[in-house]
């Protein structure tokens, strides 16, 4: 089963050691088939809204920094449990803050 | 959160990596295990109460790699060199450790369900009841397996080590096969409800992505991963809603899953960075990534996936590839040319029964506009699947052909083969062993013609190739026999004599050809019981059962002869005494192995059983090509020469 993890970003910038681990992480779980795809998110972001024949567009930021989603990652994993133990491991790395899951269907 | 269910989610995670790290410290593959799993049931017992370690993996190595030392310093009294220079090396630092044990567990002295078992056990960390699950065998058989593995591991003593040189491509092949399969259970079900089990694609895939992070530089290990991504893409698109097969040209393309077509694109790329001539993944890969590139069927690149067919049918000339490059060419260049390369296949006697190749000649005759033979190949196609929802959709195609008369049932029609077969047997005054023998035949005709053939279609040439895929290997008089049917079958219809094409064949005497002694006597590579039974057999001329009826005791050595009546000369009097090997009483030939218990006949000396006719005669005809043993009972005047095929 699939799921897309969305983490915000960190009051606190990243420093050398989170990259080299987050790196190694990344490798890590590429390797062993479990992570298809990641990336960064530019904070900005670009609105599209509709109403009746009405497309409204607008440009961001919508929010704080910390409380927008900085970063995504869809992994392919066998369980609910290898998920929670992926993501544990995940956050140990990046510290303070939070991410959200969804199953991809 | 349930602690063991994380615990195993570590365990699937870490396993391969641990078991492999222990065994490079222990050279024993099933000990390593026995010690990851000591390690697992720590974990189990302390990881509810302290919480799961920071990092999981190193905390289980940790206490793996202290119950394997333990071990060894138990053992190292024994040998106390060999001990120091293994525990020298740590086992957590050789990435290549996790490649070795998947070279291991798909090793070549293993057979292939074992390799398939041992792997999912050892690299993905899979338990015997969910491999059980998987492939819809007990838990009990994957166990087996399992053990048996390791055992033969161990008694051909297969090192943990990375093949080189002309090896390599030998062990990688098998370590791709195993990979493959694994994929290909669960992406095309053979058996069960569902067309398709997704544990076990996923579980393939995760083996073929790691496998190329491990061999980077072998481009078949990228052109499976690349192969598997690609096929994998199609799932969602391949059952329709009630969950019949969809055809490729008809899947709805929007629900191929574009990340796999992605990295299997990427993968693709990497195979070919690698160089070197494609093999026969890269060749499958690239045919999967042409149909991948078609926006619409309608755009298929059908003359580039012909071409590629034509290179992998020199380098995996399997009949199925055959028939997939026969589709690839009726696409390419026209029906006709398709089913050109499809009619060699029809006396192919391995797709005999294989519903694809009807079915194919279906599409191809339609295309033609030839609609009363492709209607005749659809139901056939339709009588020889399996799958329900595949049955359905080939009975729809038959009723949508020419015609448009109703097929939507097998029952046989007036003036086809099936219902005309039905009335031959049914009108005549035939004995009971006459219509069991005509049934056979017939039964051979309706299922490999169809029972739909319009009997004005059926001709020499359809017989002919029945028998030929089917019977051509039989013995002269079976041969005949079915020919026979034929006939009267013709007679019976009374039209043209359908058995034209067949040559009444020759039938040898039963008991004739005597073998001549000096061949029998170059056979010293063969077992001692083999020979003493052919040279027993050809000196006295008595009976096979009575000759494999013998006991010790019957035998009189000096005299040459058996309180039965057989008697035998100098060549079996030198080989009985070592064959009897002291035993006083018993049978005389005796099976390899000892009987179990509660079975009759046994030699009381040795526990093992009479050797059995069947066996007698499966050993023989393994050794000369097909020869019955009556074969070997001397007849006066007679004194052709057998060669024995010593090579087995």
């Amino acid at each position: 089963m699939r799921y897309l993890m969305m983490s915000k970003g960190s009051d606190t910038p990243p420093d050398e050691k989170l990259f080299t681990e987050m790196a190694a992480f990344i490798e890590e779980m590429s390797a062993a088939g479990i992570l298809l795809a990641t990336g960064g998110l530019d904070p900005v972001g670009i609105r599209v809204a509709s109403k009746g024949d009405e497309i409204t567009i607008t440009d961001g930021p919508f929010t704080e920094a910390k409380e927008a989603v900085a970063g995504f990652a869809l992994v392919e994993v066998r369980s609910r449990e290898e998920l929670l133990e992926l993501s544990r491991r995940f956050r140990r790395i990046v510290g303070d803050g939070e991410s959200f899951i969804h199953q991809v269907f | 959160m349930d602690a063991a269910r994380t615990v195993d989610a570590v365990w699937k995670f870490e396993s391969a990596k641990i078991i492999a790290g222990l065994t490079r410290l222990v050279h024993d593959v099933g000990l390593a295990e026995e010690l990851a799993q000591d390690a697992l049931v720590a974990a189990l017992e302390q990881w509810p109460e302290s919480g799961v370690p920071g990092n999981p993996g190193a905390w289980l190595m940790t206490i793996a790699k202290r119950r394997a030392i333990d071990h060894l310093r138990r053992t190292r009294r024994l040998q106390p060199l060999e001990e120091e220079r293994r525990e020298s090396r740590d086992p957590d630092a050789d990435p290549d450790d996790v490649l070795r044990l998947m070279f291991l567990s798909c090793h070549p002295v293993l057979p292939t369900t074992h390799r398939v078992a041992l792997t999912l056990r050892l690299l993905g960390g899979l338990t015997a009841g969910e491999i059980a699950r998987a492939f819809l065998v007990t838990e009990q058989t994957v166990t087996q397996r399992i053990a048996d593995a390791k055992r033969l591991l161990a008694a051909e003593q297969v090192a943990f080590d990375l093949p080189a040189g002309p090896e390599l491509a030998d062990r990688l092949s098998s370590v791709l096969g195993v990979v493959y399969l694994i994929f290909n259970e669960g992406y095309s079900a053979t058996s069960g409800d569902d067309l398709m089990r997704p544990g076990l694609v996923h579980e393939a895939l995760r083996l073929g992505r790691l496998l190329a992070e491990l061999a980077p530089s072998e481009a078949e290990v990228h052109g499976l991963v690349a192969l598997m991504e690609i096929q994998a893409s199609r799932s969602a698109a391949r059952t329709g809603p009630s969950g019949e097969p969809v055809q490729l040209h008809e899947q709805n393309r929007g629900r191929w899953d574009q990340l796999l077509i992605r990295r299997g694109f990427q993968a693709m790329l990497r195979a070919r960075a690698t160089g070197g001539t494609p093999g026969p993944y890269m060749l499958q890969a690239a045919i999967a990534v042409t149909h991948a590139q078609a926006r619409g069927a309608a755009e298929t690149d059908w003359a580039r996936i012909a071409a590629l067919y034509d290179l992998l049918v020199r380098l995996l000339p399997t009949p199925v590839v055959h028939l997939n490059r026969a589709v690839a060419v009726g696409m390419a260049h026209g029906p006709a040319a398709g089913l050109d390369l499809v009619e060699p296949l029809l006396s192919d006697p391995a797709l005999r029964d294989y519903h694809l190749l009807p079915s194919v000649r279906g599409d191809l005759l339609e295309r033609l506009g030839r609609h009363a033979e492709a209607r005749v190949e659809f139901t056939r196609a339709a009588a020889l699947t399996r799958n329900a929802a595949e049955r359905d959709f080939l009975l729809r195609r038959a009723d949508a052909t020419g015609s448009g008369q109703a097929a939507g049932h097998l029952r046989p029609e007036p003036g086809t083969l099936g219902q005309a077969a039905q009335r031959f047997l049914a009108s005549q005054d035939l004995t009971p062993a006459t219509v069991r023998s005509y049934t056979q035949t017939l039964t051979r005709l309706r299922r490999s013609l169809g029972d739909r053939l319009p009997l004005t279609g059926l001709t020499p040439a359809h017989v002919s190739r029945v028998f030929t895929t089917t019977w051509q290997e039989a013995a002269p008089s079976t041969w005949n026999r079915h020919r026979a049917t034929v006939r009267s079958f013709s007679a019976w219809l009374g039209g043209e004599d359908l058995a034209a094409l067949l040559p009444r064949r020759r039938e040898e005497p039963r008991a004739h050809t005597p073998v001549d002694n000096t061949i029998l006597d170059e056979l010293h590579d063969l077992p001692l019981r083999e020979r003493t039974l052919w040279h027993l057999l050809r000196e006295s001329g008595a009976p096979v059962t009575t000759v494999l009826a013998l006991n010790v005791e019957d035998l009189d050595l000096d005299d040459r002869t058996a309180s039965n009546g057989v008697s035998w000369r100098k060549h079996t009097a030198r080989l009985l005494p070592a064959l009897i090997a002291g035993r006083p009483s018993g049978p005389l030939f005796l099976t390899d192995r000892r009987a179990g218990p509660g079975a009759t006949d046994v030699c009381p000396h040795t526990g093992r059983r009479r050797l059995s006719y069947e066996r007698a005669e499966y050993l023989f005809k393994q050794a000369s090509g097909g020869l019955t043993l009556s074969r070997l009972r001397r007849r006066a005047g007679q004194n052709s020469r057998i060669v024995i095929n010593v090579g087995r």
